[in-house]
């Protein structure tokens, strides 16, 4: 099992998935607990499929928001997934 | 305020007899278990109140026949599903059902890492085949729990169980400290481990989650007795759980029907948000008002809640009292009697079964 890194890949593990349909609060559904998500949550979690490297998720998140800080879009996404891992919500694939 | 979520007991049926078993000791019997569409009903009524959470637990689950279909009816309720088994009756057909239905979770308990051990505090045969399970579940996607119990007798092999738990590649494992309620009550002296175990436990369990970080996750239950402040129990009377036994009762809690007084709505008769925002059960020690001092004016009062009040019922007799596992409870000597004696008195072997449901027509 490796380290995030920019050519990780992170996949929700089983059992963790978005709560349907989208709503005003996000939620995260993960075994015997929920994580709600604020900000640019959902969009990072969307994108945590497997096929999407750290890199790319950075890259999206930067173009959807133009007007943030690039350095602190990287670290937020960055300590976010850092996170999911810990609690075992993602895994990372190579 | 918003109940998280619903624990649906739907049977008291099991093939286990566990000396620990959380069920109360007067069950619900088959007759009496509530249908696929009333359960169907139930949880689209606790989706709309906000549940995220169900969790369809026993007696064991796969007892009844439509378990899929419940599955499904959680599912279909908006509703992320838990199941909570000893994995016997879960053939390999039955599990596709289960998963193709959208379970989301499965939890799989274990008695031991021996053999030996397992069966004789279930009272059964059915350590390997929950082995062999585990390796099915992993063809799955669905998370896998395994749940250990741990007690005085098997808490000696805890890295052992860890290490088992990692065999089967379980993406988490929850190490629970049997609690004291009805068939473990029985079994007390029997179960809870001295000092010097817990101690000890609690040091391999930090070590475990350290080195299995991000591999598989871990939680952690001690036992009450041995705690400083109580546990906020089910995260307070009222506030974030509602159980219901097979027969249709919606309870606080497990434990909730040892408390003299109490009467307890189904959700045949009433609808689910009145019963969680109006019926007296579940009103009777929600907030503050009903705690006695020490609690009333502590601190901790909105982090536990006073505590267990099962617990306070079944240690004083008297259901409003602070619960006497914390340090600061006018009754605290009560626990501290009991611990002091668990070094001293050496188990007889007798023990006390969790037996099933009798079904009204053997009664008569």
């Amino acid at each position: 099992m490796s380290d995030l890194s920019g050519a990780s890949r992170p996949k929700l593990c089983p059992g963790c998935r978005l709560r349907e349909p989208a709503g005003e609060s996000d939620m995260l559904l993960i075994p015997e607990g929920a994580l709600r998500l604020a900000g640019p949550g959902r969009k990072i979690v969307e994108r945590c499929d497997g096929q999407h490297t750290l890199d790319d998720i950075v890259r999206e998140l930067k173009a959807e928001y133009p007007t943030a800080e690039p350095s602190r879009i990287e670290t937020e996404v960055n300590t976010f997934l850092e996170r999911l891992h810990q609690k075992r919500v993602i895994d990372l694939e190579s | 305020m918003t109940p998280l979520s619903l624990i649906a007991e739907i049977t008291h049926r099991c093939p286990l007899h566990c000396v620990y078993c959380s069920n109360p000791l007067e069950m619900q019997v088959r007759e009496l278990e509530l249908s696929t569409a009333t359960w169907a009903q139930t949880f689209q009524a606790a989706g709309e109140l906000g549940v995220l959470q169900l969790h369809l637990t026993g007696g064991e689950p796969l007892a009844r026949t439509d378990l899929a279909e419940l599955v499904a009816a959680g599912r279909k309720a908006g509703l992320y599903v838990n199941l909570i088994t000893s994995g016997i009756g879960l053939s390999p057909e039955r599990l596709q059902a289960l998963t193709g239905a959208g379970l989301d979770h499965i939890q799989l308990s274990f008695q031991d890492s021996q053999e030996d051990e397992a069966n004789l505090i279930a009272g059964t045969r059915a350590h390997a085949l929950k082995i062999e399970l585990s390796r099915r579940i992993k063809e799955h996607r669905v998370a896998f729990t395994v749940n250990m119990v741990v007690h005085r007798r098997n808490l000696e092999r805890l890295e052992e169980m860890i290490a088992l738990a990692e065999e089967l590649q379980a993406d988490r494992l929850e190490i629970a400290h049997v609690q004291y309620y009805g068939w473990a009550l029985k079994n007390r002296e029997a179960l809870l481990p001295t000092r010097a175990q817990w101690e000890r436990s609690l040091a391999i369990i930090t070590a475990a989650r350290e080195r299995l970080s991000g591999r598989m996750r871990i939680d952690f239950v001690g036992p009450d007795y041995y705690a400083k402040y109580p546990k906020a129990c089910m995260g307070g009377w009222g506030r974030s759980v509602i159980l219901i036994d097979p027969a249709g009762r919606a309870l606080p809690c497990h434990a909730a029907g040892t408390i003299p007084g109490l009467e307890f709505d189904n959700v045949q008769a009433r609808s689910l948000r009145w019963i969680w925002e109006d019926s007296p059960a579940f009103r009777k020690f929600r907030g503050e008002d009903w705690m006695p001092e020490p609690c009333r004016s502590c601190d901790r009062r909105t982090q536990d809640f006073g505590g267990c009040r099962c617990q306070a019922m079944l240690l004083t007799g008297d259901a409003t009292a602070t619960d006497p596992v914390c340090t600061l409870a006018p009754r605290h000597d009560i626990v501290e009697a009991v611990i002091g004696q668990v070094d001293s008195t050496p188990h007889d072997g007798n023990w006390v079964y969790r037996i099933d449901p009798v079904s009204m027509v053997e009664r008569t």
